[in-house]
């Protein structure tokens, strides 16, 4: 036994001293050239801090805040404000069932389980017709990559180009984008579920047909709907946005009253706005709520159904509900003008559109003055992130319930202003968060460019505000997650809040925060392109000056660099994730 | 007196209503005593601990840790009380992704300020290096240092919480089943270690302890809960072969049983949710 034993926490001289980690040259090189990419995007990114607290800016801002109070609710707007919610909410409902049609067929052709590999193709004899079947449903699943590669926007500018202004385009838009996002998840539910009942059916002599529909279909069902009603969730936000392209809508409204001056109208279609998202985030978890009974575990669904609910009456469908669901999806159809503007000519005009489109433009000169708009866009995402990183940092802290309350069970005096103190900082940096995430950001680039002017920075400040209150909220919800005991061990050891964080939940939470993180960067990267229709700069700008100037050649070879860029984005992202360092 | 505990009663709030953990508990504890709680699963022995420890508030009664009133303390003075503290847990409680050394450098927490909680994330000092070093040196564990804390066996985690307990130096020691998972052979060296850290009258030991034998032998003291009350608190040589049939016999079940209601039973969605974490 070490004699020493009882003098180790006044230290002793027997143990030699543990070599720290010395500076290797390749750890020198990674740190430095991280610090020129951030010092790079910060330049390509126009970062101005200055100018935020210069006086222009400052009264700016004040005179947009006094202009916001009072809202605006007399009778005449509100009839405009109540237009524009049914004409987005119409958009979303039709753009998601488009999406369904699209993403359903494309989900099924490009499920490897069904068509390239696994339990149904084991048996098989080799041959030309399977090859080709496989190669076929590898095309579907790059297709559908690409559809959601592209920001939904930039389909909405290119289809206001192809159809016209006016809502069909956003519908297409929506389509085609969530299309891309839903037929993607669908392949990845239909290849996730349990193989064995695929065996089962597939030894008794089953078409792959009926494997799909008795097999695969009845465990995938539950995911499936839960997810379509979570992607309606984000149709609804990205169709008020593509109001300002033209599609109409409350974002068309937001832009008007912007150019206007008119704040206070403003602030009423801001809160509209809220209060729809809100709606559709309701309606969804209330449906997914009912649905939670028959969902497989670890599913994909099951990161999207309630988790909280006990009840559940899931199955019961009646004639009622899917008549009024009919009604309401023809509705929607009929008031974004679906039917009266598919006029004649309109699939010659497509095609007419498509074939200018190609070749795509790539004389040098074209291409070289991509450059710095390239180097904007990638410079807005990052520094834009950064800001949300830090805006999300600072905010989930004290939103977090777990650090916020000591616990109900905390021993030791209670002081009930104290209680109280904690309690509203903890509901005000919740609502702050929810504001900053429910508001889009293309809304709060409108916003930015009021404030400092057109330009990168207020681009980045956008995507910062909006980034920071998504991310606060995912990083609050991490920590509240983290496993409870070795917290509780470190608080018996009699550490501060702050230690706790930093050497019991930090170590923990690290993992999924950065994974959260990355995350969102590949999404901002996306909508960095698009910030530019509204003048922010980079890609997005390009694609609009080139729109205006009939150039649709040009217009390919930008989506094909953005469609590149998102690919490079994913690759950087899976090596960060699965980077595991220590503290 | 270190502990002093008045009719402390504990009852946790459950969906059918308050579930008894602790009734009407009331004992001393001197400073440098060694007392082995026994008791049967369910008894209320963690419970115990957390209120013992802090971390956890009486439903009612009155707890005095060095002759204070525990329920008056400040955040602060309880920070001070339970540096004073070790605690090692029954399920560890390691920061899973941490290094052992890591974990062992926890210990001391309580004792640094906040420049130096973030000067030891990343170059700890030497001289909290040694101390860490000698700690899991005195487990055994040395060897493992930079082995992350999930990645070791049941016994190295039981080490390593008995290694955090070291570097914290604390006046009490708690021991949830401080042996539970160690082999013969080990428990023969750990238990050692734990009395040569309390021998002389050098800091005041509480474990819970599930192999009697074990208690009878190394305890001057034994204290028994059942059904979340005291059965019986004596010295080892007093306790009689009908005490122990009388904590163990089986007629009576742990308090859980008092909230199982065949009606109402929910444990595979439960469950579920902690594999979904787990994923």
């Amino acid at each position: 036994m070490n004699p020493g034993i009882n003098n180790i926490a006044r230290g002793s001289d027997d143990h030699a001293w543990r070599e720290a980690p010395r500076l290797n040259p390749r750890r020198i090189a990674v740190t430095l050239g991280f610090v020129g990419a951030i010092i790079f995007c910060w330049r390509a990114a126009d970062i101005r801090p200055a100018i935020l607290f210069a006086p222009g800016t400052l009264a700016a801002v004040w005179a947009f805040i006094r202009g916001l109070i009072p809202p605006d609710f007399s009778p005449d707007f509100l009839r405009i404000v109540v237009t524009a919610i049914i004409r987005t909410a119409s958009l979303a409902i039709a753009g998601t069932t488009l999406a369904i049609a699209i993403g359903l067929p494309l989900g099924v052709m490009s499920t490897p389980t069904l068509w390239q590999r696994g339990v149904l193709l084991a048996g098989e004899p080799p041959g030309a017709v399977k090859l080709a079947v496989a190669w076929f449903s590898r095309t579907c699943r790059a297709l559908l990559g690409f559809l959601r590669a592209v920001p939904d926007l930039m389909w909405g500018l290119l289809f206001v180009v192809a159809v016209g202004l006016g809502p069909l385009a956003g519908v297409l838009a929506l389509a085609v984008s969530y299309g891309g996002v839903l037929g993607r998840v669908y392949a990845d539910v239909f290849e996730d579920v349990d193989s064995r009942a695929l065996e089962a059916l597939h030894a008794t002599g089953a078409t792959r047909t009926q494997v799909f529909i008795r097999a695969i279909w009845p465990q995938a069902k539950p995911a499936i709907v839960a997810y379509t009603l979570y992607l309606l969730e984000c149709c609804a936000r990205s169709a008020s946005v593509l109001g300002l392209i033209g599609a109409g809508g409350i974002g068309y409204e937001i832009n008007l009253s912007m150019r206007l001056f008119e704040y206070g109208q403003v602030l009423t279609l801001i809160l509209a706005l809220i209060g729809l998202v809100a709606a559709t985030d309701l309606f969804s978890r209330y449906w997914r709520r009912r649905l939670q009974a028959n969902a497989p575990i670890g599913s994909l669904a099951y990161q999207y159904i309630d988790k909280r609910s006990s009840r559940s009456h899931a199955g019961r469908r009646t004639p009622a509900t899917v008549l009024v669901l009919i009604a309401v999806v023809a509705t929607s159809f009929y008031l974004t003008g679906f039917f009266t503007s598919t006029r004649a000519g309109l699939l010659s005009r497509i095609v007419r559109f498509a074939g200018e489109m190609f070749p795509p433009a790539l004389d040098s000169v074209f291409l070289g003055s991509l450059a710095v708009p390239l180097v904007q866009t990638i410079g807005i995402s990052v520094m834009g992130t950064l800001t949300g990183i830090a805006i999300g940092a600072v905010l989930s802290l004290p939103a977090t319930s777990t650090l916020a309350f000591a616990g109900e069970d905390e021993a030791g005096k209670r002081s009930l202003l104290g209680r109280a103190a904690r309690a509203f900082v903890y509901s005000a940096t919740r609502l702050a968060l929810n504001v900053l995430r429910s508001i889009p950001e293309l809304v709060w680039a409108l916003m930015c460019i009021l404030a400092i002017g057109l330009g990168q920075f207020g681009a980045t400040l956008a995507i910062g505000l909006h980034s920071g209150g998504v991310l606060g909220k995912l990083y609050a919800e991490t920590l509240e997650e983290v496993p409870a005991r070795p917290v509780e061990a470190l608080r018996a050891t009699g550490a501060r809040p702050f230690q706790i964080l930093l050497w019991g939940i930090w170590p923990q939470a690290r993992p999924t925060l950065v994974s959260y993180t990355v995350l969102r960067w590949e999404m901002n990267l996306r909508v960095s392109t698009i910030l530019g229709l509204v003048g922010g700069g980079g890609l997005g700008q390009a694609i609009y000056n080139n729109v205006q100037l009939g150039f649709y050649s040009r217009i390919t070879t930008i989506v094909a660099i953005i469609y590149a860029l998102v690919i490079m984005t994913d690759w950087l992202g899976d090596r960060l994730r699965n980077r595991r360092t220590a503290i | 007196m270190i502990y002093s505990l008045r009719d402390i009663t504990k009852n946790y709030q459950s969906r059918n209503g308050p579930v008894r953990a602790l009734e009407s508990l009331t004992f001393d504890v001197q400073p440098f005593e060694r007392v082995a709680l026994l008791g049967p699963s369910g008894a209320g022995k963690t419970t115990l601990f957390r209120l013992l420890n802090a971390t956890l508030r009486p439903t009612s009664g009155k707890l005095s840790f060095d002759g204070n009133d525990v329920s008056a303390m400040s955040s602060r003075e309880l920070r001070q009380m339970r540096r004073r503290i070790g605690t090692i847990y029954q399920q560890h409680h390691l920061v899973p992704s941490l290094s052992a050394f890591e974990n062992t450098l926890c210990g001391q927490l309580g004792s640094w300020s906040l420049l130096e909680t973030v000067r030891n994330a990343t170059r700890p000092t030497k001289l909290n290096t040694e101390q860490a070093m000698a700690a899991l040196e005195a487990v055994g564990l040395a060897d493992k240092q930079q082995a992350r804390a999930d990645e070791l066996s049941g016994g190295q985690q039981q080490r390593l919480t008995i290694a955090r307990v070291l570097m914290q130096d604390p006046d009490v020691i708690l021991a949830d089943e401080p042996f539970a998972s160690l082999d013969p052979a080990l428990t023969e060296t750990i238990a050692s270690l734990l009395m040569e850290l309390v021998e002389n009258g050098k800091r005041t030991l509480v474990a819970t302890m599930h192999d009697v034998s074990l208690a009878l032998r190394y305890y001057p003291r034994v204290v028994a809960l059942r059904d979340a009350r005291i059965l019986f608190d004596k010295n080892p040589s007093d306790v009689s072969r009908e005490d122990l049939d009388a904590l163990y016999s089986g007629d009576a079940g742990p308090t859980v049983a008092l909230r199982v209601d065949p009606d109402n039973q929910e444990p595979p969605r439960e469950s579920r949710h902690k594999q979904h974490r787990a994923r």
